[in-house]
């Protein structure tokens, strides 16, 4: 793909700020981390050898614990089983990942009752929450939730908005007063109420949540690119096209979008700091993903129920700032890269 | 708020009506039933009405006692108030809301406070709390009819209203037509004092029988009605909800209303010659001179209320205060006591309610893999800090009634796999039992967020035994509803209790496969609906108990239930000048610092010098030592 000669210079230009470049590739290797999240925490182990073959026992099914000579046919307890091996001290071992838990299964004790402060000698870095679950492995599972939704939500926002937007300032008229009409009304809708009335008769999971954020959150685009579009449309060049014969289609997808381009690209981070931080308030009121999901929202809430659990609150704090922190660093980023006043300046 | 952990919220919630309007358990299922009830009624109104009428009048004529009766008494109960006791001091109490009317019927009048007011309205006879045998408040004998829908009273003549008017057969006549009027816009009530209550007699002034509608055993429970003060009620209008709703009526209990400032506080006190001071069971009870109701908006408030000595005692169930809230100054230094007191009373049937309608769940041996799939132990020791125990049955607590010999079954691998693999199934990939395109994966609905904790243990547990458990989180109304819809598989959920077992609604074929009942588990079984049918049309009592515990054996074969806890005791921490019987309670005690309940209530007095003492210890720095205390005398042993 051959990039235009004004994206790279704006890219290279986004390089030379470091304060958000370097917000953008510590997220970025965040999300990559997130994204194999099980090779890191986990409860199954990386590696077992056993009677001098090699298992693999995180990718594809589970392993019963039968198939290490122990006396159950469920799902094999590794940390268990590594220490099983080590008191055997017969050649097989097994190596476990970094975190040794999984974000869904409760290590409890006897006599003692969660949550658990944290405890480096049993891997749980962060302590663990009022049911016994290790809140570092809750809080990057939830990370890559809290992520990936508002990506997703953010590309759904914006194709109905930009496109809803664009056809109203391009065609304008009878069309753009309806849609504004509509827009207004839709705005007024109470959205936290639908959620709610919604999630207490059936249970949305994650595109159901997508549809219904997005059922509500397409308009915010809509203006911006109404006044973008009125704007492009008048430009020599957008008349020129029509002159052509080119269609309305190719007129708003070849060469006004483009032209509107920076704009979005410059609102995309913060919305996405607003989708994080949308689905952690839902959660955070019980409205959000059906337990046990991981989410910062539900830990949220465990920390406010115990306060003495600081580790709790603390960590979930924590990874929320550091996140809308990076997000906003590359927003502010993107925007100077993509401010045409640079080119523009006279002396 | 003396309710543990919200979790008798949604059952409140659930049962509202039901429970609080009177204890029926019958209002979804019975309508039917009902229905017919009432047209025979109107196929002879005549005959059957007419004497209705004569005698809401003063006295009937032609009205004559039968001949053979045999008058019933009971002094010979033990009795549990302590000789100790003495009379005095105050109690100060908190509200979490202003009653909105002090009104005992129609509108409004069912909130929180209600009880309070109740309490001190009492009725011809009680129950007496441990032996459950019938004791008397108003009435001083009664006798049965022998067409077992009648019962005799005789009243004890020295009964008076807080008014000083005399008690009389003819306000008991009066009850029943105040309870059918419509003005009092209680429709409930309306319905229950035609549907159940046939008409009362009035023989004289202090003689007359209650007549139901239809035979029924334990018929005391339903005709030991309580009196309205004609005199002060009279002829009723459209203008009865508005002029009553802060009028203070006259009543026949402990205490009176003696003043109260609205939206703020509510103060009683002790009527100084009460006439039923002296009866057997009421002796060296309601000791105490005045209670003082302060609202208070804010649990959390109350809490600090109480550190203070501005709230005498505090409900500790819940595990959060037990344990760690009240470790704390004044309880530390012993000024303020604990009491952990076990009872003995119907426990909620608490548990997974399995929809049998589900394929899945068609097959018995299923069923049971299900129950041995829940590691309710683990929750119990590890989550709940042992202070919950493991519910054995649906009907445990119901005195002879309940089989005791039910044991619910245990978390056991091994007897799922043999009983998975004796139905066909095989463990899949993930290790979730498999057959055909069959997966042991199933929704549990359930409505309170505390329950997540426990719930998420158990689905680990669950799914090391190769079941799945899908946790689905519904507000209390929709999933009442989904349930009642028997669109569920699995619902995580408990009854309200009434005095006696009730199965005919949770387990005859008649409410299965069909909406708005509450035989969730669609049990539809011939031999079970034959053992109901005879369990409810016995009147005799000997034969009600032996179908009662088969009834209870075959809900165990069944397997549609697995019960999960109970908590068969109150705790609460009180300030130690505040003295309790060598026995603090009874096995139907609720709240030991009840001061009204006509059968459990006021059993604790208050101690001067161990008030002065203690504020004089507080004030010098003096501590003492530490004071939790036990209470197994009614635990019930498995």
């Amino acid at each position: 793909m051959r990039l235009n000669p004004l994206t790279i210079k704006k890219i290279r230009r986004f390089r030379s700020i470091k304060r958000g470049y370097y917000a953008f590739l510590l997220l970025f290797l965040m999300i990559l981390i997130s994204l194999f999240s099980e090779a890191f925490i986990n409860s199954r182990a990386m590696l077992v050898k056993y009677e001098g073959r090699f298992y693999f026992p995180i990718p594809g099914n589970m392993i019963p614990g039968a198939t290490f000579g122990l006396d159950y046919d469920y799902e094999t307890q590794y940390r268990e089983l590594s220490k099983i091996f080590k008191a055997q001290d017969n050649g097989n071992w097994v190596l476990m990942p970094l975190v040794p838990f999984n974000p869904y299964e409760n290590d409890l004790k006897d006599g003692q009752y969660p949550p658990f402060a944290p405890d480096f000698k049993n891997r749980h870095f962060l302590g663990t929450d009022n049911v016994g679950r290790d809140v570092l492995a809750r809080l990057a599972y939830g990370f890559r939730t809290a992520i990936f939704f508002s990506l997703v939500l953010l590309v759904v926002n914006y194709a109905v908005g930009v496109s809803i937007g664009c056809a109203m300032g391009y065609f304008g008229g009878k069309f753009d007063l309806f849609f504004q009409r509509i827009i207004e009304i839709w705005s007024n809708v109470p959205f936290l109420y639908i959620v709610i009335i919604l999630s207490s008769i059936m249970i949305p999971n994650f595109s159901m949540l997508i549809g219904i954020m997005a059922f509500f959150g397409w308009m915010g685009m809509t203006w911006t690119m109404r006044t973008l579009t009125y704007k492009e449309k008048a430009r020599e060049y957008a008349l020129a096209a029509r002159a052509l014969g080119a269609t309305d289609t190719r007129i708003i997808f070849k060469h006004i979008l483009p032209n509107t381009l920076s704009v979005i690209v410059t609102f995309a981070p913060f919305s996405v700091s607003s989708g994080i931080i949308a689905l952690t308030s839902l959660d955070f009121l019980g409205f959000g993903l059906p337990p046990p999901t991981p989410s910062w929202g539900e830990l949220l809430s465990q920390g406010w129920a115990n306060m003495g659990a600081y580790w709790i609150v603390g960590s979930v704090i924590f990874a929320m700032t550091l996140t809308l922190l990076l997000v906003t660093f590359i927003g502010e980023a993107v925007r100077e890269a993509f401010d045409p006043k640079l080119h523009t300046t006279y002396e | 708020m003396k309710t543990k952990n919200g979790s008798r919220r949604i059952f409140g919630i659930l049962l509202l009506t039901l429970l609080i309007l009177g204890g029926s358990v019958f209002l979804f299922s019975c309508g039917k039933e009902q229905e017919n009830k009432t047209k025979e009624k109107s196929d002879a109104p005549l005959a059957s009405k007419a004497p209705a009428k004569t005698t809401s009048m003063e006295k009937s004529p032609t009205a004559k006692l039968p001949e053979e009766i045999e008058w019933l008494t009971n002094d010979s109960d033990p009795v549990f108030g302590s000789p100790k006791a003495i009379k005095g001091g105050t109690l100060h109490e908190t509200v979490l809301s202003f009653p909105m009317t002090l009104r005992l019927v129609g509108p409004d009048s069912n909130g929180s406070f209600a009880g309070v007011l109740r309490s001190n309205q009492l009725s011809l006879i009680g129950i007496h709390p441990n032996t459950l045998n019938i004791v008397p408040e108003l009435a001083t004998h009664w006798a049965y009819g022998k067409d077992k829908k009648t019962m005799y009273f005789k009243l004890n003549e020295k009964a008076r209203w807080s008014d000083g008017q005399p008690v009389t057969a003819n306000d008991y006549a009066y009850t029943l037509e105040f309870m059918r009027s419509k003005y009092i816009v209680a429709p409930w009530y309306n319905d229950y004092y035609t549907k159940e209550i046939d008409r009362v007699i009035v023989y004289d002034d202090y003689t007359l029988a209650v007549v139901g509608t239809k035979a029924e055993p334990d018929l005391y429970l339903k005709l030991g009605m309580a009196p309205t003060p004609r005199h002060f009620f009279g002829e009723l209008n459209a203008d009865f909800v508005k002029k009553y709703n802060w009028e203070i009526e006259p009543n026949t209990g402990p205490y009176q209303i003696e003043k109260f400032e609205k939206g703020k506080n509510l103060r009683l006190k002790r009527k100084q010659d009460w006439w039923a001071a002296d009866l057997t069971y009421f002796k060296n009870r309601f000791n105490v001179d005045e209670v003082i109701f302060e609202v208070v908006r804010d649990t959390n408030i109350q809490w600090e209320y109480f550190k203070k000595a501005r709230l005498d005692s505090f409900g500790m169930t819940i595990p959060q205060y037990w344990h760690e809230k009240s470790d704390t100054g004044v309880v530390n230094k012993g000024y303020v006591h604990k009491i952990w007191f076990y009872n003995d009373t119907q426990r909620s049937a608490q548990g997974l309610w399995l929809n049998q309608d589900r394929e899945i769940f068609k097959d018995p041996d299923v069923r049971y893999a299900f129950a041995h799939a829940m590691n309710i132990e683990k929750v119990i020791e590890q989550v709940l800090r042992n202070d919950y125990e493991r519910l054995e049955s649906g009907f445990v607590g119901y005195g002879p009634y309940s089989n005791n010999t039910i044991r619910a079954r245990r978390y056991d691998l091994e007897k799922v796999k043999e009983l998975m693999t004796a139905s066909g199934w095989h463990r899949g990939n993930d290790g979730i039992w498999e057959k055909g395109d069959q997966r042991f994966s199933v929704e549990v609905v359930y409505t309170v967020d505390e329950h997540t904790a426990r719930l998420v243990v158990l689905k680990e547990e669950a799914k090391k035994a190769g079941v799945e458990l899908n946790l689905q989180k519904l507000d209390a109304s929709a999933s009442f509803k989904k349930v009642l819809e028997k669109k569920h598989d699995v619902a995580w959920m408990g009854w309200s209790t009434s005095l006696r077992p009730q199965f005919w609604e949770h387990f005859h074929s008649i409410n299965a496969h069909k909406p708005q009942t509450n035989n969730i588990t669609n049990t539809d079984d011939p031999e079970m609906d034959k053992l109901i049918d005879a369990h409810r049309n016995s009147l005799d009592e000997k034969e009600r108990i032996t179908l009662s515990l088969k009834i209870q054996e075959k809900i165990h074969e069944i397997g549609c239930f697995v019960p999960t806890f109970m908590v068969p005791y109150v705790r609460e921490g009180y300030w130690r000048w505040w003295r309790l019987p060598d026995v603090p309670g009874t096995k139907q005690t609720e709240s030991l610092f009840d001061a009204f309940s006509s059968s459990t209530g006021g059993l604790f007095w208050y101690d001067k010098d161990l008030h002065d003492q203690t504020l004089s210890a507080m004030e010098s720095g003096q501590t003492f030592d530490p004071v939790t205390r036990t209470d197994e005398t009614y635990r019930m042993k498995p």
